[in-house]
């Protein structure tokens, strides 16, 4: 009996799944944990980050447990890390009906699962999904990419923008940094993710480890679709590489140089001030989208300056998910409303 | 206009405080401000070198500035002791540490200090989880005593009735009166319609579980510190208020420390400490903004964020200070404001500092959730 969500291919006979959220009962793979959530918290969509997905929304962030990726660098080891089960007395039950009208009471856009790996929790947010889809909440996720393709087909149903990351370009690096054998796999989620979804890519970048990988990934975004955003997030030391240098800003600004002439939508940033956040018109250069960066998990939209999704300069179009959409379109509303 | 440094280890970018602009200045004191960053990267929040880190950046600071009034805050032990299960020999060693560190500060500066103590940390006992109401409950990363619970249910009021846990439920404008009584003057700098309904007060040792608070379940939280200690040879007080008239008296003839350490009760105070008020009634503030905002002003402040209000309905399209975490006003009243004096603030609790103090100048670690971002400094003024 294996585990078909993600790639691994867990034999669940043996037991649990490597991301212990998954069980065999009565020749089905289950969910250990269905319902729990590690939080359900607003926040800007630019702080996901999503900067070509419906701007200046408010989104509501949840998250499970467990991880099928065993990142050294994971800033969310406390929670992707850990053995699931050990983390169950910080979890909220939430039925999915409850999680979506907890996502209207706070005034929420859309819902976004950004702590760790959706591919770990796919049952769970099928349900959600189903109540979503009649408040007409749409749905995204930051994944690893390292799902089956019956999961991914079913991810593609479930979110229409996703974050996905491209961590190297190599399996030396996947091996080493990320603890699998093959990205295969990864690259094909991503050219299939991209035939339905907003996608968006990240890729940390560690100095000396695979920022020579960097081009090779722009290469990559550039043969699927040129216009697809590519964030390069700065390695913030944490979990077991918690010792290792930060990369040096203007030297990893510089490795990004000959990607940007593959790509018009490059941002660099994961740490607090970053210059190189504002998305600026192909064509003619003009700023169409100012940001502030604060660093992990704190980005924010500053100005929308690309009414009707064009440059109000030279009217190119910029591809964005949806429209600009003001944080208090939606105010919470009481318990009397969503009931 | 404020300017703020950022300084991301090797990389330095400055922005105007209120707007988040980019924005150019190389100004004597922007220059210098940004010269001690560089020469001192945050070690991070729970690093046992944090506490060293503000000692040694404020005397680099004071080198070049020659400040009348400095503001401090030693924030690692509480981190630590907030987010780590110690041993309690070594919990003991980190609260005695930070006494330290703030020690060596006074011994090397010359300055007269008044040392203030946010009160002991207790383990939790258990916590509340409120996600099931059919209103809304709201409560912070950092508060563990307090939750705003927004259009309850009656089936919500029988269910917080029925928590043995819960020490009170107060109702917004009691809680209001609670504090008009004590501050006639009390501001309410926040949208009345955002605070919440009524304010949950969790029993000592307990805390909440809702929308806000952190990923990280706490080890430890703060007691219930009604009173909490202070030292300082400059006089006799009574009440936290009552600590800023007393610096402001006796700047003309001192050069004064105002140093916060955060999660330290009596018991690692020198027996001189007096036992200060420290709130009103039932209401007692955690460290946090609240704290920080009534020291600083000398008035009562529950009400500039009050706890539990729904801070994502503001207009966050209009919000100022990017860079400054959800503090989103200078408030007037602080203690250095309008002080003619040079003043400085360095401290590693992130973001409050420029905020909190009206200093011309701060340097604080730029730290969200421990994630270490690098430093910031703000220069209010260097026209001094």
């Amino acid at each position: 009996m294996k585990c078909q969500f993600c790639e691994r291919t867990c034999d669940l006979t043996k037991g649990r799944s490597f991301c212990g959220m998954y069980m065999e009962e009565n020749g089905r793979v289950k969910e250990r944990f269905p319902d729990q959530w590690c939080t359900y918290t607003p926040s800007r969509i630019e702080s996901v980050p999503f900067y070509h997905a419906y701007p200046g929304a408010r989104s509501m962030i949840i998250g499970t447990a467990g991880c099928n990726f065993r990142c050294r660098y994971c800033s969310n080891g406390f929670i992707a890390c850990k053995d699931p089960a050990d983390l169950q007395e910080v979890m909220y039950t939430l039925p999915a009906d409850r999680l979506v009208a907890m996502a209207k009471k706070m005034g929420c856009h859309n819902i976004v699962f950004n702590v760790n790996e959706p591919a770990v929790s796919l049952p769970s947010l099928e349900r959600v999904k189903y109540y979503a889809r009649k408040e007409e909440i749409p749905m995204g996720c930051l994944t690893n990419g390292y799902t089956t393709e019956s999961a991914t087909r079913l991810m593609m149903e479930i979110f229409s923008f996703v974050h996905i990351g491209l961590k190297g370009f190599s399996n030396a690096f996947y091996h080493e940094f990320v603890g699998i054998p093959d990205m295969a796999p990864i690259l094909r989620n991503i050219r299939m993710f991209a035939q339905t979804c907003h996608v968006e890519i990240a890729s940390p970048v560690i100095e000396d480890v695979n920022d020579h990988e960097l081009f090779d990934i722009a290469r990559f975004i550039h043969d699927i679709r040129p216009d697809i955003p590519w964030h390069v997030f700065r390695l913030l030391p944490e979990h077991h590489m918690k010792e290792s240098l930060y990369p040096n800003i203007d030297r990893m600004d510089q490795a990004l140089e000959t990607s940007r002439k593959l790509l018009p939508y490059i941002y660099f940033h994961n740490f607090v001030g970053s210059r190189w956040v504002n998305t600026l018109c192909p064509d003619c250069g003009h700023t169409v989208i100012k940001r502030f960066s604060l660093g992990c998990s704190g980005d924010r939209l500053d100005e929308f300056l690309a009414p009707g999704n064009t440059c109000p300069e030279c009217g190119t179009p910029i591809p964005i998910l949806g429209t600009r959409v003001a944080w208090n379109e939606k105010q919470s509303v009481s318990w009397e409303a969503v009931s | 206009m404020s300017l703020a440094v950022i300084d991301a280890r090797e990389w330095q970018n400055r922005f105007d405080l209120e707007t988040g602009q980019p924005r150019k200045s190389d100004t004597p004191g922007v220059e210098m401000a940004a010269g001690v960053l560089s020469r001192h990267p945050y070690p991070g929040d729970v690093d046992e070198q944090a506490n060293q880190w503000v000692t040694d950046t404020a005397l680099d600071l004071i080198s070049h500035y020659d400040p009348d009034l400095v503001c401090l805050s030693y924030v690692q032990q509480f981190f630590s002791d907030r987010h780590f299960k110690h041993p309690e020999t070594e919990r003991e060693r980190l609260f005695a540490a930070a006494m330290a560190e703030a020690n060596r500060f006074v011994d090397l500066s010359g300055f007269t200090p008044v040392i203030v103590g946010t009160g002991d940390m207790i383990p939790l006992a258990g916590d509340m989880d409120l996600s099931g109401l059919d209103g809304l409950a709201v409560s912070s990363n950092w508060s563990a005593r307090y939750c705003g619970i927004h259009g309850p249910s009656p089936r919500d009021m029988d269910f917080l009735n029925s928590l043995d846990t819960l020490e009170r439920i107060v109702p917004k404008q009691e809680w209001i009166d609670l504090f008009q009584a004590a501050q006639p003057d009390l501001e309410i700098l926040q949208d009345p319609r955002l605070m919440p309904d009524f304010l949950a007060v969790a029993r000592e040792g307990q805390a909440f579980k809702t929308m806000g608070t952190t990923l990280r379940k706490p080890v430890h939280i703060p007691a219930n510190n009604f009173q909490v200690p202070v030292v300082t040879p400059l006089g006799i007080i009574n009440d936290l208020r009552e600590i800023k008239p007393l610096i402001r008296e006796h700047l003309s003839t001192h050069k004064i420390a105002l140093i916060l350490v955060e999660g330290v009760g009596e018991s690692f105070f020198p027996e001189s400490r007096r036992l200060v008020q420290n709130g009103v009634d039932w209401f007692c503030y955690e460290p946090g903004d609240a704290f920080y905002l009534t020291l600083s002003t000398g008035r009562h402040q529950p009400f500039a964020y009050p706890a539990g209000f729904r801070f994502f309905d503001k207009d966050a399209d209009a919000v100022k200070f990017p860079f400054s975490g959800y503090m989103d006003m200078i408030l007037g009243h602080t203690l250095a404001l309008n002080f003619p004096g040079k003043s400085i603030a360095v401290g590693n609790r992130s973001m409050f500092m420029h905020m909190a103090f009206g200093v011309d100048i701060s340097i604080e670690c730029f730290a969200r959730n421990l994630f270490n971002q690098g430093c910031m400094a703000v220069v209010h003024r260097d026209d001094k």
